[in-house]
């Protein structure tokens, strides 16, 4: 019973963590402007994410090692520091943007000024940080990150041409208004909001944090299979809602306003007030998972002690990592910067740097003297490979894409 | 001098490059200094075309996921290893040690099969 009882807690916290800042601008954004017709790119990012986060997960669980442990170790000092630098740098921008959507969220809530909850919402994180339980705060932010359920709900309550939905899903086509750049620049990002390197660093460091073992390894597989194509499908019922409400006007999803609208308009001030807790509820959770990430590389890369299941005193590098990464993020914010554009750049990003981690994992995750038994099989190794393949394409387009596009202006 | 210097520089014989150190082998069996034996340098492993990393796959039993595993293999071709007493000099970088590091070799030197034998699988070098 207490075991069912695990799994069915770390199942709905996968549902509810899934989504973050980048998961809710980019979903509503290219429903605003392609319909359904990316579909494909949110269920690729998932399968991605699923691969990824089940081989970081098991490669953990069995080495007692975290994804930065790993890549230091078997890429050596000089790959490895690159290696950092640019994950580090992107996770910063991560933790940027979900500060930045804690805020706009705060104030979709309150009425007040952004700039206003950014101090804060990043001094709400770091407390957070410093003093609560890993498993409090991973359990509350995900199951109060199921309010975000209303977005199916709306959609259902819009109720749509489901055989023209379901139609543009299965078969797209780039609409008539928008270039063919435009599109896969959209494809990359939503392929990189799914796959975030942050969830990876995350997810592995706190298996450690958790004290998974080898026996922990089923549960895990359980939570990530079951969970992450749930939350994949509450990024699937954002992009429709918009789709709905705001394609057929012709109207670019800008703000975290509109990003709630169709909610707002299917379910009215009682669905709203749903929406805007697992919003912040989801964007803090993230809020917090980009926050430790960046503590985790750092500590993990260099050696130090790092973790939630150490005192602060014991891990002062750690603590020291985080706070500054904290007071960038918030230091930023507090310029003119718009935070919806840092979140459509993040998840970019993201994709661009995926390679860096993702290929580590792969070969560690072969590696008989880390995994003994537990390596990949040929099947998942298969799956894996071609997952490597499109986490390079979409990392190398990535950049041209934007150039060409102006950001997907 | 640290293991840094010797990584990437590039290695000759009579003045003839024969590629790049890729990875220093070491052996812990010096005396005990501390909790551990020393490390005492075994040789280094020379490619000949790339001074990129061999990724592990230089041990015999890591051949998955294939596909990575014969890219490397066929990327890091003729690799070899060197004895440390066939190291003639190491010099030329600067003080960083990162700038046009060189290491030259014996006339004569032998040539080792640079497979890394694990968990008792033979070496097919």
């Amino acid at each position: 019973m207490k075991r069912l009882l695990g799994v069915a807690l770390g199942v709905l916290t996968a549902i509810g963590g899934f989504l973050d800042i980048g998961d809710l601008v980019t979903n509503s954004v290219v429903g605003s402007r392609f319909g359904m017709t990316l579909t494909w790119a949110v269920v690729l990012g998932v399968i991605g994410i699923c691969l990824f986060a089940q081989m970081a997960g098991r490669v953990t669980a069995v080495s007692g090692r975290a994804t930065f442990e790993i890549i230091r170790e078997r890429l050596g000092p000089r790959t490895a520091g690159a290696n950092l630098v640019a994950s580090f740098l992107i996770n910063l921008l991560t933790l940027t943007a979900e500060i930045g959507g804690l805020a706009l969220a705060l104030q979709l809530a309150s009425s007040v000024e952004p700039r206003l909850w950014v101090p804060v919402a990043a001094f709400a994180v770091w407390v957070v940080v410093w003093r609560a339980k890993f498993s409090v705060l991973e359990n509350v932010t995900g199951l109060l990150g199921l309010t975000l359920l209303v977005f199916t709900f709306s959609v259902v309550l819009l109720d749509p041409d489901w055989a023209h939905l379901v139609h543009t899903a299965a078969a797209p086509q780039i609409p008539a208004s928008e270039g063919a750049a435009s599109y896969f620049y959209y494809a990359i990002a939503l392929f990189g909001a799914a796959m975030t390197p942050y969830e990876v660093f995350f997810f592995s460091s706190g298996a450690v944090e958790e004290k998974w073992g080898p026996k922990d390894v089923s549960q895990s597989r359980l939570n990530v299979l079951i969970g992450f194509p749930l939350g994949a499908l509450l990024s699937l019922s954002i992009a429709a809602g918009a789709t709905l409400v705001f394609l057929p006007q012709q109207i670019e999803v800008s703000t975290l306003s509109q990003v709630v609208a169709p909610v707002a308009e299917a379910g009215g001030k009682v669905a709203l007030a749903f929406v805007l807790v697992g919003i912040v509820a989801a964007v803090f959770g993230a809020s917090l998972e980009t926050t430790l990430s960046s503590g985790y590389t750092i500590a993990q890369f260099f050696g130090w002690s790092w973790g939630k299941f150490r005192r602060p005193s014991q891990a002062p590098g750690f603590h020291v990592v985080m706070i500054l990464g904290l007071l960038v993020g918030a230091g930023v914010l507090m310029t003119d910067v718009d935070p919806i554009r840092v979140t459509e750049f993040s998840v970019v990003f993201s994709a661009i740097a995926l390679p860096l981690t993702y290929l580590p994992i792969l070969l560690v995750a072969n590696d008989r003297e880390y995994m003994g038994d537990q390596v990949n099989g040929r099947v998942l190794n298969g799956f894996a490979l071609v997952f490597l393949v499109l986490i390079v394409v979409a990392s190398v387009a990535a950049i041209p894409l934007m150039v060409a596009t102006g950001a997907g202006a | 001098m640290i293991l840094s210097d010797l990584v990437d520089a590039a290695v000759y014989e009579d003045g003839r490059q024969l590629g790049f150190v890729v990875d220093v082998r070491l052996a812990l069996d010096g005396p005990v200094t501390g909790l551990m034996a020393a490390p005492r340098i075994v040789g280094l492993l020379v490619s000949a075309r790339t001074s990129t990393s061999f990724m592990g796959y230089e041990r015999t039993g890591t051949n998955a996921p294939a596909v990575i595993a014969r890219y490397l293999a066929y990327r890091h071709r003729g690799t070899f290893l060197v004895l440390w007493e066939d190291v003639r000099t190491v010099g030329g970088g600067d003080a960083a040690g990162s700038a046009d590091a060189r290491v030259e070799l014996r006339p004569g030197f032998r040539r080792w099969s640079a497979a890394l034998e694990q968990h008792g699988t033979a070496s097919q070098a």
